[in-house]
């Protein structure tokens, strides 16, 4: 009986999945030449950009990111670069003053004494004078190439108000970073797909690059439950600003390295999600809103509980077979059994063909995804680790976050966890 | 820019993959369906055809009447029948059908053993077990109980497990119950005409059985079997019959 209740509750929320992958795929084939024909812009004139670096206890990985920065292939003489530290108790100041000493006309080391990502990135925008301002979170880095295929988007469309790039994980090690490789490739395909339909949920921390007047239209960033690079994008897209993304402008970033890191990322990711959404709840169902009022930002905020249900779901068929195992061996020990692999016993549900219908398209996602880009991931080891573990840990932080929100509790205590903290000032 | 012609192009391909998936199912239950019924026709047919063979063999020595008097899709047809049922749920009307036409044959199955044990005596006698279950949730241990007769069955194929739905309207199962005395106590074991109630395990039942069987399953089971020329049927067939099976209780 309950199978029944809960696989009937299923079907609805499979019909949305699927009429989502669907949607987003044709709407990609339908925009393929125009991301063509965007691969082959080009910049004449070089505008003046500043790159905020935001830090804080990043003595580690600050010189690699600043390396990156000043390796970029733009005239140094339109490239400012604004380090942040924020009350670090390591040698990140430090290091910056060295960069400062070394590149006097390029970076500039401040401090802010007022905690918070969203301080740290205000002090930088305040003391920018460029046409451009962007942010690169201190343990991600960017290719040579990377500022100039994001200026060129802007140089193409007066209308384009921010630009975000192509981001993967920095060298995945652990088998959590490995699967967050394969997550973020279907982000390549999503952030593409939503940027032909003016429909970007977020602007991340690594390297989304704004006109300045942007902020000057909206407004500089806010707290925003812990996650201000996706308020900033609900406020532009309330003052119906245009983003785009460049999915050759390739950005790359250090993932969580350890399950409870990955829990803690996402618990504040959901979190900050229901609690914006909410907040803008006026952005709902809007036709003023295009695409993102009407379908990505309702679908977003449906797929969190539906996320939640569907893995539990997939959890209590997956305990109920390994049960009915166990009760079979405890009954009458261990025997191992040939598979049947005669076609009657093949699963022909709607469910089964659903499914299968739904793991082929996001495969086709994943590979649209690694190809889309310059640099293709390790698919083959990454992606059988991503199938496995990560539907384990979705009814945990989203089952978390709908608590957490339903039942306005705190969770500050996230960022009391150091390695936290970090993150949250790096992604 | 919102477009309603695109989401309703994505809509009409969703619903169109949807109702596919809907016929597509509906067409390979429906052939699953009519493949267990085309087999239970065989296995009328073989029963049949074995009864005529036994009136036939009344004044023909017991050597040359076969071992195996039923056709071994029987066994074949307790998987299938059970996989079916899963996927269509055991209220539905085909399954229904489907068991109560499989508990017929089961019953004709054991009465013709019966028959060949009284005519040739304990030689040929097999030895079965009638097992009662209820797959309506009030039967805790049945599922258990299943997988140690399927086990069983593996260790000893000349075993014949016949299974009964104790839930099921059918005459014929009452009056199997009525003669071995089942009341609603599950699961409930017929072994050598003794009625055995609740779990019992492997190493239990083995003990239940008689020491004939351990001798007949250690030794191939292949055997030549001889058919009068008057017969022309279909003659070879291991001694196997309906069993239950990977935790079904067919």
């Amino acid at each position: 009986m309950l199978d029944q209740i809960l696989q009937g509750l299923m079907y609805p929320f499979m019909f949305l999945s699927l009429y989502f992958q669907v949607f987003l795929l044709t709407s990609f084939f339908e925009n393929k030449k125009k991301m063509k024909k965007e691969e082959q812009n080009t910049i004449i004139n070089y505008p003046t950009v500043t790159v905020a670096v935001p830090c804080w206890n990043e003595e580690g990985t600050l010189a690699a990111t600043l390396d990156s920065l000043l390796a970029l292939d733009y005239p140094k003489d339109k490239l400012k670069i604004i380090v942040v530290d924020n009350n670090s108790k390591d040698r990140t100041y430090s290091i910056g003053e060295i960069y400062e000493y070394n590149n006097p006309e390029i970076v500039k080391v401040y401090k802010e004494i007022k905690q918070g990502k969203h301080h740290a990135v205000n002090l930088a925008l305040e003391k920018s004078t460029s046409d451009f301002f962007g942010c690169l979170d201190a343990d991600s880095s960017v290719t040579p190439q990377t500022l100039k295929t994001i200026i060129s988007y802007f140089e193409n469309t007066s209308k384009v108000m921010a630009v975000t790039p192509c981001i993967h994980i920095r060298d995945p090690r652990t088998f959590i970073q490995r699967m967050q490789a394969i997550e973020y490739l279907m982000g390549v395909f999503l952030r593409k797909t939503y940027g032909e339909l003016d429909a970007i949920q977020v602007t991340p921390g690594p390297f989304s690059i704004f006109r300045k007047e942007v902020f000057n239209q909206i407004g500089e960033y806010r707290k925003a439950h812990n996650t201000e690079d996706f308020e900033i994008t609900l406020r532009m897209h309330k003052a119906h600003l245009k983003i785009a993304n460049s999915h050759k402008a390739l950005v790359y970033t250090v993932g969580p390295d350890t399950p409870k890191g990955f829990f803690h990322q996402r618990l504040r990711w959901a979190r900050g999600f229901l609690e914006n959404a909410i907040d803008y709840k006026e952005l709902f169902f809007k036709k003023e809103y295009g695409n993102f009022g009407m379908f990505t930002l309702p679908m977003a905020f449906l797929f969190v509980f539906y996320g939640f249900y569907a893995s539990i779901f997939s959890i209590y068929v997956m305990v109920s077979s390994i049960v009915n195992t166990i009760q079979r061996w405890l009954a009458v020990g261990v025997h191992l059994r040939m598979p049947n692999f005669d076609i009657f016993y093949f699963n022909t549900t709607v469910m089964s063909f659903i499914i299968m219908l739904m793991l082929t398209i996001f495969l086709v996602v994943l590979y649209i995804g690694n190809t889309l880009s310059d640099d293709s991931q390790e698919f083959y080891r990454n992606f059988p680790i991503f199938f496995v573990v990560y539907p384990l840990f979705i009814p945990f932080f989203f089952g978390r976050a709908i608590i957490d929100t339903f039942f306005h509790r705190k969770n500050d205590w996230i960022l009391q966890d150091t390695k936290e903290f970090k993150q949250n000032f790096e992604n | 820019m919102f477009e309603t012609k695109k989401y309703i192009f994505a809509f009409v391909i969703t619903t169109a993959i949807f109702a596919t998936a809907f016929f597509a199912s509906t067409f390979f239950s429906d052939k699953r369906v009519e493949n267990v019924k085309s087999i239970q026709d065989n296995i009328a047919i073989d029963i049949l055809s074995s009864e005529t063979q036994f009136d036939l063999l009344k004044e023909v020595p017991c050597g040359n009447v076969s071992d195996s008097v039923l056709s071994p899709e029987l066994n074949a047809l307790g998987d299938k029948l059970s996989r079916t049922e899963n996927e269509r749920g055991a209220t539905d009307e085909d399954i229904l059908y489907l068991k109560k036409y499989y508990s017929l044959l089961e019953i004709k199955d054991y009465i013709l053993s019966k028959k060949l044990a009284e005519k040739c005596g304990p030689a040929k006698k097999p030895v079965f077990i009638i097992y009662f279950y209820s797959n309506l949730g009030d039967c805790a241990d049945c599922e258990k109980e299943g997988f140690v007769l399927t086990r069983l069955k593996e260790i000893y194929p000349d075993l014949r497990v016949y299974s009964f739905d104790y839930n099921l309207s059918l005459t014929a199962v009452d009056s199997m119950k009525t003669i071995y005395r089942v009341k609603s106590s599950l699961p409930a074991l017929v072994i050598e005409d003794k009625t055995y109630t609740g779990f019992k395990s492997v190493e239990e039942l083995e003990k239940l059985l008689p020491s004939t069987l351990k001798v007949v399953s250690s030794t191939p089971i292949i055997k030549k079997i001889l058919v009068p020329k008057i017969i022309p049927t279909k003659a070879t067939s291991t001694s196997t019959t309906a069993t239950t099976t990977g935790g079904s209780q067919y």
